[in-house]
C-alpha cells in the first residue's frame, strides 16, 4: 500500500513537531506549514491525501483556507480534520459549515486518537 | 452576646470593609449608609422646622433644594460603586477566560510531547522512568481538567456555554458513567446499583455534558463513602421529566454549610477532611448544565448518613430546552 499523505497546518512549531513526528512513526508521509499561506500553496503543490488544519494561524486563518482549498478545483475533494483548541461549537460548526470533515480538541485528544481519526476519515481503520 | 456585638461593631469598621472591597472609605457600602442616616435624620428635622415656620417660603425651597442636590449626589456615588463592581466582575470573568485559553496551547504541548515519549520513543526506558513519566501525565491530565472546568466557569458566568441539542438514552449514558467509575468504586468497597422505577423515554440534552455532570454525582458519592456501603442510582420517570438521583451512605454535607453547595469554589469541610483532591467547580458546573438543558438539581443531606442529589430532565417532547449560542 501506498503512503499516505499529511499536510499538517500549525503555527505552534512544538505542536507541528509532534505532530509531525508521531505520524512519520506511524507510517504516515508528513509535509508542515507553519501559517495559513503557506498551507494553502503546499496544499496545491504536494497534493496530500488529508490536510490537519489549526483554526488560528498567521497570515491566513483556518476559515480562509479552507475556503481556498475547497474553491479550488484541484483541492476540493481533499478531506481536513481541524485541529481546534477552542472547543466552542458555533466556530467548529462555521468550520464544518465550509467544508472541513471533522474536528479534534488539541488539549483533550492524545497523538493515539489524533492518528484513529485520521484512518477513518482516509478510511484506513 | 459578646459575639454579636462585636459583629455590629465590625459592620462598622469602615477601612476593612472598605479594604476588603477594594474602594475607598468614601465609597463603602457601611459609610454611605450612616451618611444617609445622618441626611434623613436632618431633612426630618428640617421638615419639622419649617413646618414651625409657615412663612419663610424661600427657606423651604431653599432647603428642598438642597436636601434634592444632596441625596442625588449621594445616590450617584452608590450607583457609581455598583457600576465598578459590576465591571469589575466582568473583567475577571474575561480574565479567567482568556488565561485558561492561553494555558491550553502548553498543555496540549506537554501531553504530545510526553505521549510521543512514551509511544514512539521510549526505546531504554527503565521502570522507574516510566513511572515517572506517567506521574506527570497524570499532572497534566488533572491541568487540563481544572482549565477547562475554569473555562466552564468563565462561560456560564458569561452565559455563553455551549450546549448540544441530541437525543439522549439516559439508562445507556448511567451504564456508561458507572462502567466508567468501575475500579473507582472497587478501590472504596463500594456497590453501586441501578434502579429504575418505569420505562424511560428518550429525553434531549448534550450527552458529553450530561455523562460529565453524572460522572461527578457518581465520583462524589463513591468517593465520600468513607470505609464501606453502597450508592445507588435510581431512575424515575415522571409526567413531563425523568428524575435520577445518586443517594450514598458517605460523609454527608454539614447542615451548616449545605446552602453553599453549589456555589462556586465551595468544598465543604468533609469533603476537605477526606479528599485532597477537587476544585469546588464540579457540582457548580453540574448545576448550571442541568438548569440550562431546563431541568433542576437538589438534594438531600445529612452528616454521617449519606447525601442524595437529584437532577432531573425534561423528557424529549417538551421543547424547553435552552440552547445559548455564543
Amino acid at each position: 500500500m501506498d503512503k499516505k499523505k499529511l499536510l499538517i497546518v500549525e503555527d505552534e512549531p512544538v505542536l507541528n513537531k509532534a505532530l509531525q513526528d508521531f505520524m512519520t512513526a506511524e507510517g504516515f508521509e508528513v509535509v508542515t506549514a507553519i501559517d495559513g499561506e503557506e498551507g494553502i500553496r503546499k496544499a496545491q503543490s504536494e497534493m496530500p491525501d488529508l490536510i490537519l488544519l489549526d483554526i488560528i494561524l498567521p497570515k491566513k486563518d483556518g476559515y480562509e483556507v479552507i475556503r481556498e482549498i475547497k474553491a479550488d478545483e484541484k483541492t476540493k475533494n481533499i478531506p481536513i480534520i481541524l485541529l481546534t483548541n477552542l472547543g466552542s461549537i458555533n466556530d467548529v460548526e462555521k468550520a464544518l459549515e465550509l467544508g472541513a470533515t471533522t474536528y479534534l480538541v488539541k488539549a483533550d485528544y492524545k497523538l493515539e486518537e489524533v492518528t484513529q481519526k485520521i484512518k477513518s476519515v482516509l478510511g484506513m481503520a | 452576646m459578646l459575639f454579636s456585638m462585636q459583629s455590629i461593631l465590625e459592620g462598622f469598621n469602615l477601612k476593612k470593609q472598605a479594604n476588603e472591597l477594594g474602594v475607598s472609605i468614601w465609597r463603602s457600602p457601611g459609610f454611605l449608609f450612616i451618611l444617609m442616616g445622618i441626611i434623613i435624620i436632618s431633612s426630618m428635622l428640617a421638615v419639622y422646622f419649617v413646618f414651625n415656620n409657615p412663612d419663610s417660603v424661600e427657606y423651604l425651597l431653599l432647603s428642598e433644594f438642597t436636601l434634592v442636590l444632596v441625596l442625588f449626589t449621594v445616590g450617584n456615588s452608590i450607583i457609581s460603586g455598583v457600576d465598578e463592581i459590576a465591571r469589575a466582575n466582568k473583567m475577571k470573568t474575561e480574565f479567567v477566560s482568556i488565561a485558561s485559553h492561553q494555558l491550553k496551547t502548553p498543555l496540549s504541548e506537554i501531553n504530545w510531547e510526553m505521549e510521543l515519549l512514551v509511544s514512539k520513543f521510549s526505546e531504554g526506558l527503565n521502570e522507574k522512568q516510566r513511572e515517572l513519566i506517567a506521574n506527570v501525565n497524570n499532572s497534566n491530565a488533572r491541568m487540563i481538567r481544572l482549565v477547562n472546568d475554569l473555562l466552564d466557569v468563565a462561560r456560564i458566568d458569561q452565559g455563553r456555554l455551549p450546549l448540544v441539542r441530541e437525543e439522549l438514552d439516559i439508562i445507556d449514558i448511567i451504564e456508561d458513567v458507572i462502567d466508567n467509575n468501575k475500579n473507582l468504586a472497587k478501590s472504596h468497597n463500594v456497590e453501586v446499583n441501578i434502579r429504575n422505577y418505569g420505562s424511560v423515554p428518550k429525553l434531549v440534552g448534550d450527552r458529553k455534558r450530561i455523562v460529565v455532570v453524572l460522572d461527578n454525582l457518581l465520583s462524589n458519592s463513591i468517593k465520600y463513602t468513607k470505609e464501606k456501603g453502597s450508592v445507588d442510582v435510581a431512575i424515575t420517570p415522571e409526567k413531563d421529566r425523568i428524575v435520577v438521583c445518586v443517594k450514598d451512605e458517605g460523609v454527608g454535607i454539614p447542615k451548616k454549610q449545605q446552602k453553599n453547595v453549589f456555589h462556586k469554589f465551595f468544598r465543604s469541610d468533609n469533603a476537605i477532611k477526606n479528599q485532597t483532591e477537587g476544585t469546588g467547580l464540579g457540582l457548580y458546573i453540574a448545576k448550571n448544565v442541568i438548569v440550562q438543558s431546563g431541568g433542576e438539581m437538589w438534594f438531600d443531606s445529612e452528616e454521617n448518613k449519606g447525601s442524595t442529589f437529584c437532577f432531573s430532565l425534561p423528557l424529549k417532547k417538551n421543547d424547553k430546552f435552552y440552547s445559548v449560542s455564543m
